[in-house]
């Protein structure tokens, strides 16, 4: 072992009348800079002040999809959150440091802390999340892992491909449903997995289906209808189940038929790979009578790849569920109405983090007024 | 007139009253009348507890979900922390002069908007995370307001001497008194900001999304985290903070009733498409 011999401390500022490059001098004095504008207080609260405007111009002056594409979800936004955070590990921590760790400062600590957690989830979960939006006909069943399976499909970057595993079926969707006395309105009675493992289970609009970590939320559902098409001596030559879209009309009450969230709209039948005859559209008038009855009116185009302005259909008619209706020299029939869902598939491996974060935060706020009653009062 | 809306507009009247001997107390420095305030708001809280108790056992539905609603339970929260308050600490006699006319043109305003209590509860809202958030929200308020009230207080107090300003505690105390509140208030928001993520979460899944109603209520909280900062690390006191807390009040209102309910959102409970 070599032995040096102690060096003085508080020596003064000469260092032995020897020269002291300072080569590393930049370095260091951009990360002091660094350091210094992360620990800033006032970095702090001008944050929190530009969030807060941010916010309030987000429910004020744009609202809904536009404050969404415009601020909450954007970059810039996004980097402010993480600033903040990033400043509060900094700022905070540095200030109490080696502090004495009283009940007011250990609240503070948990909260402050709790806030630096809750970031590391959300990153965490943004690297690892899948959410889907999968839509089902009653008796329908889709593989978990096609793309294809999904209306919308988002997922992190390392999220692993080989947990989506098995099947979903949507067994059938209980109307009027009720838990306790507590009417819960719909509730889809939903299969996920695969072989043995196959969890069956209901869902409705308080209680979702966890299956591995994926978990099924209600959000939305319709009618579908099973159209048949005939020839003209009634003999039945093909069928699909064709979903249709509710529109609110202006009176508060829905209207039912194919088309897209955009309104009503025609479709090419018998659809893909089939050839279309014809060009379909069909509204449904559901019965209060009766669940899964009514009418089906049916107005038939010919099939063009343009629609032409101002012509008309030509073939007309409404017929009960299961009756006909005649076009050209084919019949048409809605034999059978049936429900669809949407379910939105969630895996979100980080949310724990963030919600016992949230506890944890609030639990140091509380702590820290305690401590600060006690004082107070002492 | 039924006796559910009977009820209520006595509350307000009683309110009314109350405010007004606040304000004239004030005006003519006469403390009799502040005790005239403190018993009328007493007394109007009793039919307004009992327009609350009517409507629940009506339809057995807990009535906070409509804005009427919302306003009148926000308002019992306020006037019991208000009351509580006055009688168990007597130093601060005018504070009812910013929590009546608050409580008063409130009611009035949720009266006007009275709707038949509910048949049943939107399945969405059938959650027991409901309570924790609702009456998060409401204490939360009411704490904020009276931390207001006595911001208002101090800022007489710099100004005024004497009489019943002689009877204000000193300035210092009424500043620690408002801190407490707005400390309180802020972890009242939090419990409601907290609630409402997993109530979301049990309903959707995902625990913030940016709804206007969530971003309204992190305005709030942001409000008042900001304040705690000014104060706690930037050593704002006294007038400024006292200034900041009614302008906040003021934000907190619009904040909670002035627009959120007027959009189309989650907690107007969910559309059903078929
Ligand atoms: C960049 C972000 C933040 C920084 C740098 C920061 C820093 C600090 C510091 C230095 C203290 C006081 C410690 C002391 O010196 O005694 C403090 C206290 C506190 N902070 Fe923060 N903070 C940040 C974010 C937040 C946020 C977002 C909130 C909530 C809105 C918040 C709420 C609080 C509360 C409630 C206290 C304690 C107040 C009390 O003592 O009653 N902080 N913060």
């Amino acid at each position: 072992m070599t032995e040096f011999s102690k060096i003085p401390r508080n020596s003064g500022n000469k260092s032995g009348g020897y020269p002291v490059f300072s080569s590393g001098n930049f370095i260091i004095n951009t990360l002091r800079m660094i350091y210094n504008f992360l620990s800033s207080v006032k970095l702090a609260l001008g944050l929190l002040i530009v969030i807060l405007v941010c916010c309030i111009a987000g429910v004020t002056i744009y609202r809904d999809k536009r404050a969404w594409e415009l601020i909450f979800s954007t970059f810039w936004f996004n980097g402010i959150l993480v600033l903040l955070v990033v400043n509060v590990a900094f700022c905070f921590f540095g200030r109490i440091w080696g502090r004495k760790v009283t009940l007011i400062s250990f609240g503070m600590i948990l909260f402050h802390l709790s806030f630096v957690a809750m970031l590391g989830g959300i990153i965490y979960n943004s690297l690892f999340y899948f959410h889907g939006l999968i839509r089902l006909t009653e008796g329908e069943t889709l593989p978990n892992e096609h793309p294809q399976s999904y209306d919308v499909l988002n997922r992190g970057r390392l999220f692993d491909q080989s947990r989506l595993k098995g099947e979903t079926t949507l067994i059938r969707m209980h109307t009027k449903y009720k838990v306790d006395g507590e009417d819960k309105m719909v509730a889809y009675e939903i299969a996920v997995g695969e072989g043995r493992a196959r969890k069956q289970g209901i869902v409705y609009i308080t209680q979702h289906l966890d299956y591995r970590g994926f978990r099924y939320y209600a959000d939305r559902e319709g009618y579908s209808l099973l159209i048949t098409l005939h020839d003209r001596h009634r003999r039945e030559l093909y069928g699909a189940h064709i979903p249709l879209q509710s529109f609110k009309q202006k009176d508060d009450k829905y209207l039912y038929a194919t088309g897209t969230k955009d309104g009503p709209a025609p479709l090419a039948f018998p659809q893909d790979p089939q050839k279309p005859l014809f060009d379909l559209l069909v509204t449904y008038l559901p019965t209060p009578l009766k669940e899964r009855a009514g009418d089906a009116v049916f107005q038939v185009w010919q099939h063009t790849m343009v629609p032409e302005e101002g012509t008309g259909p030509f073939a007309e008619g409404k017929a009960e569920i299961g009756g006909m209706v005649k076009a050209g020299n084919y019949h048409l029939s809605a034999k059978e109405v049936r429900y669809w869902v949407a379910m939105s598939v969630r895996y979100d491996p980080g949310q724990p983090i963030v919600l016992a974060s949230l506890w944890v935060g609030l639990g140091g706020m509380i702590i820290t007024f305690i401590g600060r009653m006690k004082r107070g009062s002492a | 007139m039924k006796t559910e809306h009977l009820l209520f507009w006595v509350a307000v009247g009683l309110y009314g009253l109350s405010a007004c001997s606040y304000i004239f107390g004030l005006i003519s420095k006469q403390d009799k009348l502040f005790s005239l305030g403190l018993y009328s708001a007493l007394a109007g809280f009793i039919p307004h507890v009992l327009v609350i108790a009517l409507r629940w056992m009506a339809t057995g539905i807990s009535p906070f979900i409509t804005i009427s609603e919302s306003i009148t339970f926000g308002m019992f929260s306020a006037v019991l922390i208000f009351l509580v308050f006055e009688f168990t600490n007597k130093k601060v006699r005018p504070l009812g002069v910013l929590v009546m006319p608050v409580a008063f043109v409130l009611m009035g305003w949720a009266g006007t908007l009275m709707k038949d209590a509910a048949t049943q509860l939107a399945p969405a809202l059938q959650s027991a995370w409901i309570w924790v958030h609702i009456i998060g929200a409401a204490t939360g308020f009411g704490a904020v307001l009276t931390a207001a009230g006595i911001g208002l207080m101090y800022l007489l107090k710099e100004k005024n001497s004497g009489g019943i300003y002689g009877k204000l505690p000193d300035t210092q105390t009424l500043d620690n008194l408002a801190y407490r509140f707005v400390a309180g208030g802020f972890i009242l928001y939090g419990l409601m900001i907290v609630s409402g993520a997993f109530w979301s979460n049990q309903v959707k899944g995902s625990y913030w999304a940016w709804d206007p109603v969530e971003v309204w209520s992190l305005i709030s909280w942001l409000t008042y985290g900001i304040y705690l900062h000014l104060r706690i690390t930037f050593g704002w006191r006294g007038k400024k903070l006292a200034w900041y807390s009614l302008i906040a009040m003021i934000a907190m209102i619009i904040s909670y009733w002035g627009i959120p309910f007027t959009m189309e959102t989650f907690h107007q409970g969910f559309r059903i498409e078929h």
